[in-house]
């Protein structure tokens, strides 16, 4: 007789709700029932009828259901003092896995804590979201079109009339370092703005003394930051306190102290002075001078595109119809101004700019670190599972359950995990100081231990702690009983799954590394190309209205000290983007416009810089045009663009402002990078101008530079007493373009290292466990009579094979990317098979460096200790 | 007192017991019940008071006549023992020391009933 059962679920419900010692009576009893009721009713309804039965079998759910004194507790603490006396009786294998995950986990939150902090940069403003710095977009002829943050003096103000989207503006005018008097002493004050009086309504600058209503009340206001305070008045109150501006010959009151701005505003600023003092009607009507910030704060819901579509009638109508074919207006919000400003340029305004590229990279590398690690802390554990296997067996025959064994090595994950995650704070507070160090940023490890951070750490440890603990763990559980008893570790010898983690781990080490590679060569290829002039042993300082004045006493006496080669002057560093102005030049008959960049400079510019010279002559003061201003050098990207027509560039006539300036080309100078090297030469001409300078450039002997630069200062402390005397190395300072590039390779080598120190450590933890569990077939081979090198060998092949699929998986997608980056740049490497072989090569030796360890000692060993063991 | 107290639905479930002698278990007590006395029991109520029955000593039971039927499970045979019978009787004699003293009760109700009624009878009705 064929019968039905009885529906699956509802008797494994039934099972789970009676008693065991009834179950059978009660079970048989319901089969019964149900048999008779698929007879008399149907199977449908035999169906229902046993499901209700089973609920209403609740009833007997207390019933001969014996007391079990079950305390848990005593199995968890069995647990836990196993698990620790694992961690003992291995410390080698448990310092590896646990300092191995600490490792990744310390780098991972690291690199958190520095996203957070570029993050988090102008977040402390209340009207963030409806702030916008305006922006414009150049075209000036020959030079490419380029995204500026300046914009114009009139600008703020008339968009705030025209359009009622605006509801608030501010401009931000820096006046840099600023020679102050207070009492006759000369301070400095480090970064003076002038900003309009709603700068404060706008941003949340709190305020220490005054008030923000009150502030800049009078022509004559000043707010000044708290160290500033401190520093100029000490403990007197600063309220009320005359400060002079010797330069301007203003006199100004302060009204208000603020906090010391904080590290995350990429405003920085220590003192704040009204505007309007330098407002007139000139600077009112100054339509096409841009040498300000101007910001705007927006009504709720404005649809940003479509007010940016209306600023090209803004200006039309204030400047002229051709205004369009220089400029555009552009909004971009607050929180874009730290993070998405890489290409603006004449950004002097965006304290510690970084690439929003940068902090992505950051994040990718930082999973994978803390990835790489966890699939260690993974393999690890499941290796170690085979030493474990008669710990399980007895576990298994004293009558544990499956789940049982399952959740001990699960527990136990975690609670590596959160042994790990102790270690890798540690290793935070020890390296955190030159971390900040290297990459310039206040970070503070107390915000780990803010409620939500800390909540969210420990999650995410314990996940990783489960998801590492799962696969082991399931592994463990699944040993069959006797033979776990036996002691051979199931199929703990040849686990594809485990081989595929190793493969994967050490693929993304080498993609990190030849990544790495590549980008720290591009650097260095960078900073030591040759930029067509020399910056070596240069100091570079400011000159100021009043030093210019002795311009010529300063040259002569610089000149005259032993250890001074020569001495020039400029208007503009090199090592930046050079402020563009417009030009004119008669190419045969016709008089063409343009526009390109331009720096005034001392007769000896190019012979002090080593410019070479390609055409014409270099500037000299024995040419009385020379003196007039009226000669020009022009690099050859312009020349090129002069000669487009045809016509000779030297002695082409060209002017850069009226007919008041006409002169003509006298010279051609090779292409030099005055800018990132990541950016083409633009257009460029050189003249001398009677302007005054802003800064001295000075070159001395190499030999002895602390000699060079005493002299310099005494020369400068007898001519200008009332200046302190402050200098820059000129590489130092081209250097600091590349900072944000830098500091990325920088904190990257370190990673890249950890990954390939983290992989190594698991490798080293699994050749072990392999080595250890092939120890008997390697004490029979050496009896048979293989030689130190053959075992060395066949214990190493299955890593050599490994790595080389790692390498190969790398490699492409490591060309696509690095290829991808390269192409951003003007002047860049190529990627040669050299670095792939390298890598490659040096991982491969790594592991098997860290196999052999492992092989030789078994290798080496006596035989007859390994066959003895049984 | 708990522990010899004989539920009503228990009393029923032991006489059942009783009078099915050696094919006594669950199932066929839930028969036995619907046939004879009409009602309806769920198997697992009838467990509930087989087995509290079996604690408090009323029944003894073993186990055999295991059938395809069954899944090839055993049945659980219930039999009345003897302080189960005494209890069956105990109760009965209780009942009937009840009934003893109920026809007098009984008769008396009878004519206040009667008055009862007659008294209503006696209204005119306006029809």
């Amino acid at each position: 007789m064929n019968l039905t059962n009885p529906p699956k679920y509802s008797r494994r419900l039934l099972r789970w709700l009676i008693s065991e010692d009834l179950f059978d009576d009660v079970d048989g009893d319901l089969t019964e029932l149900f048999h008779d009721n698929i007879e008399a009713h149907g199977l449908a309804k035999a169906k229902s009828r046993y499901f209700i039965t089973v609920l209403l079998s609740f009833r007997n759910i207390h019933l001969r259901r014996k007391l079990k004194y079950f305390n848990p507790l005593v199995m968890y603490k069995n647990y836990l003092k196993i698990s620790f006396r694992n961690l003992s009786k291995y410390k080698g294998y448990s310092f590896i896995n646990i300092f191995g995950l600490a490792l990744g986990m310390a780098s991972c939150l690291l690199i958190l804590l520095f996203v957070n902090n570029e993050l988090s940069f102008d977040g402390f403003h209340e009207k963030k979201s409806n702030i916008y710095r305006l922006d414009e977009v150049q075209t000036f002829g020959a030079v490419s079109a380029q995204k500026v943050a300046l914009s114009m003096y009139p600008m703020g103000p008339n968009l705030l009339n025209d359009y009622p989207e605006i509801v608030n503006f501010t401009r931000y005018w820096t006046m840099g370092r600023t020679l102050i008097e207070v009492e006759n002493k000369q301070h400095y004050f480090k970064n003076a703005v002038r900003v309009d009086t709603s700068f404060l309504e706008m941003f949340d600058f709190p305020l220490i003394r005054g008030n923000k209503e009150e502030a800049f009340q009078d022509l004559g206001d000043v707010l000044i930051s708290e160290s500033n305070a401190k520093r100029l008045f000490g403990d007197a109150d600063p309220i009320g306190q005359l400060i002079d501006l010797p330069t301007d010959d203003f006199k100004f009151k302060v009204t208000g102290v603020f906090e010391d701005v904080p590290d995350n505003s990429h405003l920085q600023f220590d003192a704040l002075i009204s505007l309007r003092a330098w407002d007139d009607e000139r600077r009112q009507n100054g339509w096409g001078g841009n040498y300000l910030n101007t910001y705007v704060q927006l009504a709720n819901n404005v649809d940003i595109e479509a007010l940016e579509a209306k600023f090209d009638d803004f200006l039309v109508r204030y400047m002229d119809e051709e205004a369009l074919e220089y400029y555009e207006l552009f909004l971009q919000p607050l929180s874009d101004v730290h993070l998405g400003s890489m290409d603006i340029t004449h950004d002097y305004n965006n304290h510690k700019k970084f690439a929003q590229s940068s902090v992505k990279v950051f994040l990718i590398l930082a999973f994978f670190v803390l990835l790489i690690a966890s699939i260690n802390f993974m393999n690890l554990s499941t290796a170690r599972a085979a030493t474990r296997s008669r710990e399980v067996g007895v576990r298994k025959s004293i009558g544990a359950f499956k789940t049982q064994i399952t959740g001990q090595f699960m527990v136990e994950s975690v609670l590596l995990t959160l042994i790990s995650l102790l270690v890798a704070l540690g290793l935070c507070f020890a390296s955190i100081k030159s971390l900040t160090n290297i990459i310039d940023r206040d970070l503070s490890l107390m915000l780990f231990f803010e409620p939500i951070n800390l909540g969210i750490i420990l999650g995410v440890t314990i996940i990783i702690g489960l998801m590492s603990g799962v696969y082991p763990a399931l592994f463990m559980a699944r040993f069959n009983t006797v033979s776990a008893l036996k002691g051979s570790g199931g199929a703990g010898n040849k686990s594809l799954f485990r081989n595929v983690l190793v493969v994967f781990q050490y693929a993304v080490a080498i993609a990190i590394i030849i990544g790495t590679t590549v980008a720290t060569r591009q650097l260095n290829f960078m900073q030591n190309l040759d930029l067509g002039f020399e910056k070596e042993l240069t100091v570079v300082m400011n000159m100021f209205s009043d030093t210019n004045e002795k311009y010529d006493i300063l040259t002569t006496e610089l000149k005259n000290q032993p250890n001074v080669v020569d001495v020039t002057a400029t208007t503009q560093r090199l090592g930046n983007n050079l402020h563009q102005t417009s030009m004119q030049y008669r190419a045969d008959t016709a008089l063409i416009e343009g526009s390109s960049s331009f720096v005034a400079v001392d007769y000896n510019f190019m012979d002090f810089y080593d410019m070479e010279m390609i055409e014409g002559r270099e500037l000299n003061k024995d040419f009385a045009m020379d003196v007039a201003g009226r000669s020009f050098i022009v690099n050859e990207t312009l020349a090129k663009e002069l000669s487009a027509s045809g016509s000779e560039v030297l002695g082409m006539p060209f002017s850069f402002g009226g007919e008041d300036t006409l002169g003509t080309v006298v010279g051609v100078v090779k292409d030099f990078n005055y800018n990132k090297l990541n950016l083409k030469v633009e257009p460029l001409f050189i003249s001398r101008q009677e302007w005054g300078w802003s800064e001295v450039n000075v070159k001395i002997e190499g030999d002895n530079i602390t000699a060079a630069l005493q002299e310099i200062q005494n020369v400068w402390s007898t001519l200008f007493p009332q200046r302190p005397f402050e200098y820059e190395f000129l590489d130092d300072h081209i250097d600091q373009m590349y900072q944000s590039e830098q500091q990325l390779t920088k904190v990257i080598s370190v990673l890249s290292g950890l990954a390939i120190v983290i992989a190594s450590l698991g490798l080293f933890g699994l050749a072990s466990f392999t080595v250890r569990q092939r120890l008997k077939e390697m004490g029979i081979r050496k009896v048979l009579g293989a030689s130190v090198g053959q075992i060395v060998m066949i214990l190493s092949k299955k890593f050599t094979f490994l790595v080389l699929i790692a390498f190969i998986i790398a490699v492409p997608i490591t060309y696509y990317l690095m290829d991808g980056w390269l192409d951003s740049y003007t002047y860049k490497i190529t990627i040669g098979a050299v670095v792939f072989l390298i890598v490659g090569l040096g991982s491969w030796l790594m592991a098997l460096a860290t196999v052999s360890f492992q092989s030789l000692r078994v290798a080496k060993s006596n035989p007859v200790e390994t066959l003895r063991i049984e | 007192m708990k522990g010899i107290h004989l539920g009503e639905f228990e009393e029923l479930v032991l006489l059942a017991v009783a009078t099915l002698g050696e094919n006594a278990y669950a199932v066929s007590i839930q028969a036995e019940l619907q046939d004879r006395v009409e009602r309806f029991a769920n198997v697992s109520a009838i467990h509930t008071a087989l087995y509290r029955m079996e604690d408090k000593g009323f029944v003894e039971s073993s186990r055999g006549g295991a059938t395809a039927k069954r899944g090839g499970k055993n049945k659980r045979l219930f039999k009345v023992t003897n302080h189960g019978l005494s209890m069956l009787r105990e109760s009965k004699q209780t009942r009937e020391s009840f009934w003893n003293v109920l026809p007098n009760l009984l008769q008396e109700s009878k004519g206040i009933r009667e008055s009862f009624w007659s008294s209503f009878q006696q209204i005119p009705t306006s029809k």
